[in-house]
């Protein structure tokens, strides 16, 4: 299994990651090593397989999509990595 | 235990609770003492907080010691009793819990920078269920970083060492939990398995582990790895102890679309007998390969002797699609990880940058300096099975091999009561030895993944020593909601070997 480098940089951007050249070729390599293993599952027989994994499932999982309140605002924003009042503050997205 | 409660509290270096015959505690015997007043759930947490403070920095199976809150905890449960209330089944003992279970107010990491400062605002489903048993949380264990490895050795903050030898790796991903409970710094501990991560830390540290069939377990509140394959379950010394902690931490929880809604059988511990007579027991063909280490092999041989022994008929079985799961495996758990892990964005939570010029690159940044290598690599692998133009190959296939996998596996629980193999394929490794290879890391999996692609529950325990004197694990494997039958086989087979561990 042939893997570029430009491809592992191109899922990375994908995914939110950054490489340095290095790491990226580290990974190309390490990718065409298990992807090659990957190809295993090319070699058996699935052609008559529904790969619906929940077909035999006879009903659909529901529930009422009811409000909760969680009470302790304070606590449950502790995490945010910052806040204006109740509010989570970003970096601006529209100029 | 004879007098050794005082004995260790006397002197908390105390390793007591690393043999069953040198003063381990199980629950049954914790909790009735506390029940009874033998002795309060304030000395017993005091006593193995003791133990970990003394024997924890030779293992480094912990990331939080919850001092604080587990003495106001176990000051609850006194009080509880003082004032006449029925104490809950597990009263005074002591859990720790794997660092992906939220717990409320305790910093729950993951072992990984991303999460190095959080504190959830709540508690997993499972601790409250122990909490309502009055259990007290005494640590977060350590692990592979979310979950993704089989030595932790990919936790970002500490190395854990097998406390049968610690040149070696305790396993993973629950590594901290079960070295917690070789060492006998808990009597039991919580971990999570959606690859083998329970199983095969308790055959590297010689313990009892229960993977519970998908569904049975809530897992509201455990940090998601793959949502389809991720199950909470119990570690213990003895399967007794694994028995009474399944009573305690199932159910139906609504919280969680995939709880299982039928019935729940109570009693697990009670039904526990030696009498397996008349059990149907196949033994898996494609588990006894090359990739095999011999002295685990004739270790599960002289198990299944001794199964025979007591009247159970063993048939070796063919389950073509069980020597090929690996890929299918790493392929579905990698593409759910890619997208569970896109939650990790640093506004609500999680490791932010120092610097940042906008909002994509305060993402970028943070996933780029907080995941680790391992982390990284899962996401690469995911987000490129997923991706346009490889669907097809490599996620839709291995959705049709799971499939394939499952209606095989049926077909085997028609004509017997569980499947027999081994936990893992190698005995404990160095550590070190194998973390420069993903690849040869990946295939310390091999004999458990199947269990969490069916959501079958299995359980694995000790079953011998090697040469060396390294524990080797045997692995049950059950059909769906047949924890009874694993645990009952588990309990016979305990009995019968008497390891004394």
């Amino acid at each position: 299994m042939k893997i570029s480098k430009e491809e592992v940089i191109y899922i990375a951007k994908l995914a939110k990651l950054r490489f340095s050249d290095e790491e990226a070729e580290k990974m190309t390599g390490e990718f065409e090593s298990i992807l090659g293993h990957f190809q295993s599952i090319d070699r058996m027989d699935l052609e008559n397989v529904d790969p619906d994994e929940f077909a035999d499932r006879k009903e659909s999982i529901v529930r009422a999509d009811e409000n909760v309140v969680f009470g302790d605002n304070e606590k449950l924003f502790s995490n945010a990595g910052s806040m204006r009042g109740t509010f989570i503050q970003v970096p601006r997205i529209l100029e | 235990m004879s007098g050794g409660f005082k004995d260790a509290k006397k002197d908390g270096s105390d390793p007591a609770g690393t043999s069953m015959s040198n003063g381990h505690m199980g629950i049954r015997e914790i909790s009735a003492g506390v029940a009874g007043g033998k002795w309060s759930a304030y000395e017993i947490t005091e006593m193995y907080i003791d133990k970990i403070k003394s024997m924890d920095d030779r293992i480094g199976a912990f990331l939080t010691i919850c001092e604080e809150s587990a003495r106001a905890q176990a000051k609850a449960v006194d009080e509880k009793i003082r004032s006449g209330k029925q104490p809950g089944k597990l009263a005074g003992v002591p859990v720790a819990v794997k660092d992906n279970i939220c717990t409320d107010g305790i910093r729950t990491t993951c072992a990984s920078r991303m999460l190095e400062n959080f504190v959830p605002p709540y508690n997993a489903a499972v601790i409250e269920k122990l909490i309502n048993e009055d259990a007290v949380i005494v640590g977060k264990t350590n692990m592979d970083e979310f979950a993704m490895g089989s030595s932790t050795e990919n936790s970002a903050f500490r190395i854990t060492k097998n406390p049968r030898d610690v040149t070696r790796v305790p396993g993973g991903s629950s590594g901290g939990s079960a070295a917690a409970v070789a060492a006998g710094m808990v009597p039991v501990s919580l971990g999570s398995d959606t690859g083998g991560s329970i199983r095969q830390p308790d055959a590297f540290c010689g313990i009892v582990g229960l993977k519970p069939t998908y569904g049975l377990v809530s897992r509201y509140g455990l940090i998601a790895f793959g949502s389809s394959l991720d199950q909470i379950g119990p570690m213990s010394k003895t399967v007794e102890d694994c028995a009474l902690m399944l009573e305690a931490i199932q159910g139906r929880d609504d919280r969680d679309s995939t709880s299982y809604r039928g019935e729940y059988q109570q009693d697990y511990a009670g039904r526990l007998s030696g009498d397996i007579k008349g059990l149907k027991i196949a033994v898996l063909k494609e588990y006894f390969t090359d990739g095999l280490e011999n002295e685990i092999a004739s270790s599960l041989n002289e198990s299944i002797r001794r199964l025979e022994g007591l009247e159970t008929s063993v048939d070796e079985v063919s389950l073509p699609a069980a020597g090929d799961g690996l890929s299918a495996y790493y392929i579905i758990s990698s593409a759910e990880a890619s997208s569970n892990l896109a939650r990790y964005d640093s506004i609500r939570y999680g490791y932010r940058p120092k610097e940042y010029a906008d909002v994509d690159e305060l993402m970028e940044k943070s996933r780029s300096e907080a995941f680790g290598t391992e982390v990284k690599r899962r996401i690469m692998l995911g987000t490129y099975a997923l991706s346009s133009g490889y669907y097809d190959a490599y996620y839709k296939r291995a959705q049709k091999y799971r499939k394939l996998l499952r209606s095989q596996l049926a077909g085997v629980f028609e004509k017997y009561d569980l499947i027999l193999g081994p936990t893992s394929p190698v005995l404990p490794f160095k550590i070190g030895e194998r973390s420069g290879d993903p690849l040869q890391m990946y295939l310390a999996d091999i004999y458990t993944i199947i269990v969490n692609l069916a959501g079958l529950p299995a359980i694995s325990v000790p079953c011998g020593f090697s040469r060396d004197g390294l524990p080797i694990g045997l692995q049950l494997i059950g059909p769906h909601y047949g924890e009874q039958v694993l645990l009952q086989a588990a309990y016979a087979l305990e009995q019968d070997l008497k390891l004394g561990l």
